[in-house]
């Protein structure tokens, strides 16, 4: 029986000293000296508009940046893998994809027809050049780094971000493109609806996710050795795919007469589009997170030692959403210290997992620390960190903030859709 | 216990790495490089035929000038918008039809900005009213970027902006204007299908 967990080695060797490495940073910095190049000249012709998206796609990044690194909350990537992993999505899959997507879209309309390039180019070409150079992010991060790429999870989480990366850039590129298409100067104007179209409607279905489907594939070959080379490069390979097709079909012209122009038929494209490809990959993130977090509180369950973790805080740690009520009880009762002290030994008890799987013997210092923060909730009289009774506020809080999204989803989907 | 296979004795990525970072190497310069070489290798002209009208997209059509091929890196023909790039030696012969919902001032303020915003070119001149033989009122104008020179219509009909751009040499732009001109003033919107 296979593990859903392959533990890497106690201290990966450092990055500096693997050939590969100096490969990855020498195509990182040819990607940064391009993109660079790009922005130069935005920035030249259109600098407050530049800026604007520069500033609006960052800020766009931030929510998707946490969400992904909390993703795997029992084993965090390292900071320098996960900043890599965005960096490659960023300078190097959209400094290949730029010529390789046009080149691609040329060929078709050369071998086709233009009509046929008109119609099916974007959804041809961009998917098969980006999944393939985004991907080979994920392949660069298991050749440095194969200590730090254990589960399908750790898959996900890099490819996540390296499409978090490229989804960026492109996003940029796109707005000032669609600044120069406006042909009205320097106007923020169009860097403000490619903003609303791309990042706030478009951008939950868009290189993120399918960066996180080929991811898992990737992290299926590496963390399966029981499994023969050609099944696991099977199960990459339909990963790849899945990804590519999920991007073919977003971008596709299915839909996109007969729908009319309303708010209502820009909802039924996203959902037509979109959430089919967002609820499988979704279900299969869970599925990954589960196993991981399963094996995870499996390890932490054998110390049988209310200490370093109790029954209760055993069910609460392999679950986001316990982990969080988990807070939030200790934050009702033991105010922001008690919130942060739970968040400090939720940590420690995942690291604690996290080496013993890796050596048990080695565990000792991180047995400690979890004992530390154990004392500091026993001082503030909150000592398991556990769930309490769902509350009324916190319902309300899901229910206002569900309606709120809502409305705000509604009035983009109305001014867009240009009902 | 079973079997250690030879495939997990070779796992990835083991001590391969450095051929392995290698191999992306060559896919990502074969996505750069060897796709881009491709796409110039196959030749994007095509013959049209003479003296008949063209689509160019969104029921805009044209008749192109005579010798003028067409080429498939610049044509995407659509129903709500499209673009064609004819050929006539040298000289690159573009129209672009988009939806518009401004006017012939603004449509042509726009085309100036996007000209001027490329680095290198300038509009010359003064702007001339121009019209089609099927009654399209336009603005025409020109424009240099170094030693190459160029000559810009815009016209708006039914909600539509249809740009025109001309651009090759001097001498090159002198000896056929005189039939892209003619071929301008065939523009004809037959409406959208």
């Amino acid at each position: 029986m296979s593990e859903p967990v392959r533990p890497g080695a106690d201290r990966a060797a450092a990055l500096t000293r693997q050939p590969a490495f100096w490969v990855v940073a020498a195509l990182l910095a040819v990607g940064a000296l391009r993109i660079s190049q790009i922005a130069g000249r935005f920035l030249s012709v259109y600098p407050v508009a530049t800026v604007t998206a520069i500033l609006l796609f960052a800020l766009l990044a931030v929510p998707f940046w946490l969400f992904v690194s909390e993703l795997d909350f029992l084993e965090r990537e390292p900071p320098s893998l996960r900043v890599l992993a965005f960096a490659w999505g960023g300078l190097v899959a959209t400094t290949v994809s730029i010529p390789g997507s046009t080149a691609l879209d040329n060929l078709i309309a050369k071998f086709g027809s233009p009509g046929l390039a008109a119609e099916w180019g974007s959804a041809l070409a961009g998917p098969t050049v980006e999944e393939i150079a985004k991907t080979l992010g994920v392949v660069a991060i298991v050749l440095i780094a194969r200590a730090q790429v254990n589960s399908v999870l750790d898959g996900v989480v890099y490819g996540a971000l390296v499409g978090l990366g490229f989804q960026i850039v492109e996003d940029v590129v796109f707005a000032i493109g669609a600044v120069a298409m406006a042909g009205q100067g320097d106007q923020v104007q169009p860097v403000v609806t490619t903003f609303l179209v791309r990042g706030f409607l478009a951008g939950v279905w868009s290189h993120t996710l399918f960066g996180a489907l080929a991811g898992a594939g990737i992290g299926y070959l590496v963390v399966n050795p029981h499994r023969t080379r050609t099944h696991r490069l099977a199960i990459a390979g339909l990963a790849l795919f899945g990804a590519w097709a999920s991007h073919v079909l977003w971008n596709s012209p299915l839909f996109r007469d007969g729908l009319g122009d309303g708010a209502l038929a820009l909802l039924a494209v996203l959902v037509f589009k979109g959430l089919p490809p967002l609820l499988l990959i979704l279900y299969l993130v869970r599925r990954a997170h589960d196993q991981e977090a399963a094996y995870y509180v499996a390890k932490l369950a054998t110390l049988r030692d209310p200490q370093l973790i109790t029954a209760g805080e055993l069910r609460v740690l392999g679950s986001g959403s316990r982990r969080a009520a988990a807070r939030r009880h200790a934050a009702a009762r033991a105010g922001r210290r008690g919130r942060a002290a739970v968040r400090r030994l939720q940590r420690a008890q995942a690291q604690l997992a996290v080496e013993l799987s890796r050596d048990p013997d080695a565990a000792t210092p991180h047995c400690a620390a979890v004992r530390e923060h154990r004392a500091v909730l026993e001082e503030l009289g909150h000592p398991e960190a556990v769930e309490g009774a769902r509350s009324w506020r916190h319902t309300a809080s899901t229910v206002g903030t569900t309606v709120v999204a809502i409305a705000v989803v509604w009035v983009a989907l109305s001014a867009l859709g240009g009902s | 216990m079973g079997r250690v296979t030879r495939s997990q004795v070779t796992d990835l990525p083991g001590t391969v790495g450095l051929p392995l970072a290698l191999v992306i190497v060559l896919i990502l310069a074969g996505l750069a490089f060897g796709l881009p070489r491709l796409d110039r290798a196959v030749p994007a002209e095509r013959a049209v035929a003479a003296g008949r009208p063209y689509e160019v997209g969104a029921g805009v059509t044209i008749v192109p000038p005579e010798g003028a091929t067409l080429d498939l890196t610049g044509t995407r023909p659509g129903d709500e918008r499209g673009s064609a790039l004819f050929r006539l030696g040298p000289v690159q012969y573009a129209i672009v039809v988009q939806p518009f919902d401004g006017d012939l001032t603004a449509a042509a303020l726009r085309l100036r900005q996007r000209i001027t915003g490329t680095s290198g070119y300038q509009v010359t001149g003064t702007q001339l009213a121009v019209s089609t033989a099927g009654g399209l009122a336009g603005i025409q104008g020109g424009y240099t970027a170094g030693d190459r020179g160029g000559r810009y219509a815009v016209f708006v009909a039914h909600g539509f902006t249809i740009e025109v751009t001309v651009t090759g040499a001097d001498l090159d732009l002198g000896r056929t204007l005189p039939a892209i001109d003619t071929s301008t003033r065939s523009l004809r919107f037959e409406g959208v299908r």
